[in-house]
């Protein structure tokens, strides 16, 4: 078994003081680990201590079977490239300069680029989309650019290792996407294992091979997402209420607004989430039925909703359904309907649609 | 790293302390041992002197002298169309006609003066508002006498393009090294004067006969050192008032700078028949003239002076008692000032190395004159 | 549709335009030199006609005393405002880069009062006990000084993460020893110390070809090494942490950097005394001349553009005000301050 990166009882901290220890850990090569954990929790501190930017406190990390405290700055740096958090303020340097900055470890005594080494430079930066900012100067790009010319720059030390702090946080959607994008495709086809910290919870969900979650002074978890994102062990990690994360969509919600419900929403195949997502926001408690388990409405009313009057997938709406249904809706002040398919499974709705009082009411288009 | 670090600035430590010790080294001792051997000259008489302590010359036939100064440098004045002895390694050759002198001791410029060799020197170290003496003065007027830097950045091009034969320096040369270096570099001989350095103010004087040998005046040094001489013998035998004089002066930091008891200052004040206020006081040995001290100290030791002299050379000179007293008010407390007995010297006073006799004379007078004479010649009572 | 040969075009044209750039800037240097050198040889207070200068330099012969003007006068104060001016400068490129500071200058890390007390207390000491202290002494007092803070800052930095930390360590240094200094000062006569005020002013006059030599040579061996630590120092633009992600030993290179620029400094402080403005003024001027920091360039470019600046302002001290001599520190700062400024509003009006 290759392993890029293992780590045994390795304790990482600040001045002597441990921070986080006994961590264990073991990656595989071309394996995609992404750190996740609450503010504060130490997750920097761990890739620094990987990087050697931090003195290790006990434990040992092996980089590919090397202990990493023997191992020299130099060597380190052929094997792994990184991109940190802190900001660089170089003067005078072009986003070439910065990228080719890259290239330092296999250049010659006087650091200047062979013709390989500038091809290199311009496909890193091709991969990245950012060769037409080559001659711009650093400091006048916007700050998601800079992080791509960094990850440009990191590409091109042809790293064995990519160790990322944040690598997400100034960029866009769509380069948030590309970049993942582009670490899932270096560590599949070129074999570069990656390991990397995240704040959005749901895109290392999407991206990871592993996940290492970091809360206290142990790894509260290591393994694959599936088993990492279930609901109760992502509210224990960063101490969210109920329903707010959806690991299955990896989805966030604001939390549900309390009290009786004063509003009642009868919904279905996605119809309702934009009238519960307004009367959350609005700050009116809701209810929401009769929804069966499989439907989009269901999940989102879970969430929001105070009460949801559900029905299990592919049966006819029961008659305990219809009835608190119509308790609910009877103690509302307003009836929400939305436009949706009603079919076989589902006609007893029509049941709930009569009960309606008049003057109560809404239809939304 | 770190020792590396610690072995280098021991190195450099130790090179530092192996270069200081480089002095000039004079080829035998002179000044004690009697005249010394110089290889093609013959040894004819040794100058005698009554007061100076500071320096020796050696007569040789020929005209040849040998200048030995009390900080082991041994000059040798070779005479006019004289040619350089076999013997003369390791001594500063002086060759005569000495005329082209760029003199940055302002205290021999009067001797020069008085001597009448002023034409001799050329290059000057002080500007022309600077000279009290006025005929330096008006020979920088006329432009016979041009300002050449001072001692500390002297303008090498023009003692170059000058022909300076001769740079003759105070001790304040000492605290720029370069500056002699550079003059010596460029074959141009550095006498310092140590005149300041005598212990009796006649022997200051004396030096009269030294520049009188460099400018082929002798006789006329000698009877100018007799005058000065004779004022003092007259006033040997004179009992002592056994009134205190303080001489002092007021730094910008508001302490006091006063003369060490060696001083010959002090002896001047004894010559002229009074005391000196302070006794012991000041390391005898050591370079410096003066002692600082605060004010409460010189209140202390010299609130019961019969006169207060005050030094105007550095300072500016005092018209009145209350600019005395802008200074510091303690003064009032001062018998000398209750009593009206303040005087002042002028910025003369380092200048007129070749009246000291006089200046005893004017001391004398303000310890024994009835008071009604304010304005004497190096010193004035303040109003 | 950008292709592969398009890029390469337009990247190959921009490496031209820029090669082209740091050539003009070069010939510029160097055409400055040229001149300023010759209005230096041919200005002081005697007059020497250009053809009379010609004959003295190239034939060595002419009359005695005006062969010795140029050959002992003028000559070694011209070759050590050069090599002075740019050690300093060179020292102030380190030190900024090193910081990331642009008003980080070759003083900053406590060189100049370091060596002020050491000059300071050869003078007391020397001149109160022995009488007397050669140039060298002082010169060997100076550099000891020097190297001294050096030292401690070395020492600082050992036990100190972060760069600005040590800055501030540095500066701490220089006042203790300024601290020091004074308090001698206070104790010593007048006489004795009347002169180190003077010291501390800068000042070129009276150099021989000894100092030229032994300057010269430190300050050549010191350029050699630079030169040679060009890429670490270009790694070290984009701060410490990403400079260690490509390999460079931050321990080592953090004592070298420190060492060198504190030997080319003292060098400086030795000889001449405190230069200001020359080691941060130049710097700025040569980058924003190149639009480029990369060491293999800055680091010549650096030093001709201090040695340049440094025999300009020793030319203007020498015959603005003729006889009188003006302080070098202050011409450089005449020339200097308002130069930094300008370039400062320029840069953060474009930012």
């Amino acid at each position: 078994m290759d392993l890029a990166l293992e780590t045994k009882d390795l304790a990482v901290g600040y001045g002597g003081r441990p921070l986080i220890r006994e961590i264990c850990m073991q990656i595989r090569r071309g394996e995609i680990v992404t750190l996740i954990g609450p503010n504060g929790a130490g997750k920097s501190t761990i890739l620094k201590s990987l990087t050697k930017h931090l003195q290790t406190i006990s434990g040992r990390v092996l980089v590919e079977g090397t202990d990493l405290r023997t191992m020299s700055c130099r060597r380190l740096a052929e094997k792994t490239a990184v991109m940190l958090t802190e900001r660089v303020s170089p003067e005078l340097m072009s986003c070439w300069d910065v990228v080719a900055s890259g290239r330092y470890p296999f250049t010659g005594r006087m650091g200047r680029l062979t013709h390989a080494d500038e091809q290199i430079v311009m496909d890193a930066m091709r991969t990245v989309n950012v060769l037409e900012l080559a001659e711009r100067s650093f400091a006048a790009i916007s700050d998601g650019q800079r992080q791509r010319i960094l990850l440009a720059r990191a590409i091109c030390q042809k790293p064995e290792i990519l160790v990322l702090d944040e690598p997400t946080s100034y960029l866009d959607v769509r380069h948030k996407l590309e970049l993942l994008g582009l670490l899932r495709t270096m560590a599949r086809q070129k074999g570069v294992t990656v390991i990397l910290s995240l704040h959005e919870i749901d895109l290392a969900q999407k991206v990871s091979d592993k996940i290492l979650c970091v809360k206290g002074d142990r790894i509260a978890g290591f393994g694959e997402p599936a088993e990492i994102f279930q609901d109760a062990r992502i509210r224990a990690l960063y101490g969210l209420d109920a329903g707010a994360y959806d690991t299955a969509f990896g989805s966030v919600e604001l939390p549900k607004i309390a009290g009786a419900p004063q509003a009642f929403v009868i919904s279905g195949c996605g119809s309702g989430i934009p009238v519960f997502r307004q009367l959350q926001k609005d700050g009116i408690p809701f209810a929401a039925g009769i929804l069966y388990e499989n439907d989009i409405d269901c999940r989102v009313a879970r969430s929001l909703a105070a009460e949801t009057v559900t029905e299990k997938p592919f049966c006819p709406i029961s008659d305990a359904a219809l009835e608190r249904a119509g308790q609910l809706m009877a103690g509302c002040e307003r009836v929400i309907v939305t436009d949706f398919p009603i079919g076989p499974c589902n006609e007893r709705i029509r049941e709930l649609l009569n009960k309606i009082p008049a003057g109560k009411l809404h239809r939304t288009v | 790293m770190k020792k590396r670090i610690l072995a280098f600035a021991v190195l450099a430590c130790w090179c530092a302390a192996l270069l200081c010790g480089c002095a000039p080294s004079a080829k035998k001792a002179a000044s004690d041992t009697g005249a010394p051997e110089i290889a093609g000259l013959t040894y004819e008489s040794t100058m005698q002197l009554q007061y100076a302590n500071c320096f020796q010359i050696y007569r040789y036939e020929g005209g040849y002298d040998l200048i030995a100064v009390s900080d082991g440098r041994n000059y040798l004045v070779i005479p006019e169309g004289g040619k350089t002895p076999r013997g003369a390694d390791g001594y500063i050759i002086l060759q005569k006609p000495l005329d082209s002198i760029y003199l940055a001791a302002t205290s021999a410029m009067s001797l020069f003066c008085a001597l009448d060799r002023l034409s001799r020197v050329k290059l000057s170290g002080a500007k022309q508002e600077d000279w009290y003496i006025p005929a330096a003065a008006d020979a920088m007027a006329a432009g016979t006498l041009v300002y050449a830097g001072k001692y500390s950045e002297p303008d090498y091009e023009l003692l170059m393009s000058s022909g300076c034969d001769l740079a003759i320096e105070s001790t304040m040369i000492l605290h720029t090294p370069e500056v002699q270096e550079k003059i010596e570099e460029l074959g141009i001989p550095v006498f310092i004067d140590r005149s300041s350095y005598e212990s009796h103010p006649l022997g200051r004087t004396e030096w009269f006969r030294l520049y009188g040998v460099l400018t082929d005046a002798e006789d006329e040094a000698d009877a100018l050192f007799g005058k000065q001489a004779e004022i003092v013998q007259s006033l040997s035998d004179f009992q002592n008032t056994e009134k205190t004089v303080a001489f002092f002066y007021v730094t910008n930091s508001g302490t006091v700078s006063v003369r060490k008891s060696s001083d010959y200052l002090a002896a001047m004040i004894e010559l002229a028949g009074g005391r000196y206020i302070f006794k012991d006081l000041g390391d005898p040995t050591t370079a410096t003239s003066g002692v600082t001290m605060t004010m409460e100290e010189f209140y202390a030791a010299a609130r019961d002076a019969d006169y207060l002299i005050y030094n105007a050379a550095i300072d500016n000179p005092l018209g009145t008692v209350d600019e005395l007293l802008q200074k510091s008010s303690l003064f009032a407390d001062f018998k000398a000032v209750k009593e009206g007995n303040v005087w002042c010297t002028g910025k003369y006073l380092y200048q007129a190395t070749d009246v000291l006799g006089s200046m005893i004379q004017d001391i004398h007078t303000m310890l024994t004159g009835d008071g009604s004479q304010t304005e004497l010649t190096f010193i004035h009572k303040l109003s | 549709m950008p292709t592969k040969e398009s890029d390469e075009a337009r990247l190959r044209q921009a490496g031209r335009r820029r090669r082209a750039r740091y050539a003009l800037v070069f010939l510029i240097l160097l055409l400055a030199f040229c001149a300023i050198t010759v209005l230096n040889i041919n200005s002081g207070s005697v007059r020497i006609s250009l053809p009379e200068i010609a004959r003295i330099l190239f034939r060595r012969t002419g009359d005695a005393a005006q062969v010795s003007i140029i050959w002992k006068i003028r000559l070694p104060r011209i070759f050590m405002a050069a090599i002075l001016g740019g050690a300093l400068a060179l020292s102030g490129f380190l030190l900024q880069t090193f910081f990331g500071n642009p008003i980080a200058g070759p003083f900053v890390l406590g060189i100049s009062s370091g060596a002020k007390m050491a000059v300071a207390l050869t003078m007391i000491w020397f001149l109160e006990r022995a009488g007397n202290a050669s140039s060298a002494a002082l010169i060997a007092a100076a550099f000891v000084g020097a190297l001294l803070s050096t030292g401690f800052v070395l020492l600082l930095s050992r036990r100190v993460a972060s760069m600005s930390v040590l800055l501030v360590g540095g500066i701490m240094i220089g006042y203790i020893c300024s601290a020091l200094t004074d308090f001698l000062v206070t104790f010593a006569d007048d006489a004795n110390i009347v002169n180190l005020h003077g010291w501390s002013l800068g000042s070129f006059s009276g150099m021989t070809w000894d100092n030229v030599a032994a300057a010269g040579t430190i300050v050549a061996v010191a350029l050699a090494l630079v030169f040679a630590l060009s890429k670490p120092i270009g790694a070290y633009q984009l701060g410490e942490a990403y400079a260690q992600s490509m390999g460079v030993s931050v321990r080592r290179f953090r004592v070298l950097l420190i060492l060198l620029s504190s030997v080319l400094s003292a060098c400086v402080t030795a000889f001449a005394g405190p230069i200001s403005f020359v080691g941060i003024a130049v710097p700025h001027l040569v980058k924003r001349g190149l639009h480029t920091a990369r060491p293999l360039v800055v680091i010549p470019a650096t030093f001709l553009g201090g040695a340049v600046f440094c025999m300009f302002c020793d030319l203007i001290a020498r015959t603005a005000f003729a006889p009188t001599e003006l302080n070098i520190s202050t011409v450089s700062s005449v020339f200097g301050a308002p130069v930094v400024i300008f370039m400062m509003l320029r840069r953060s009006g474009r930012d």
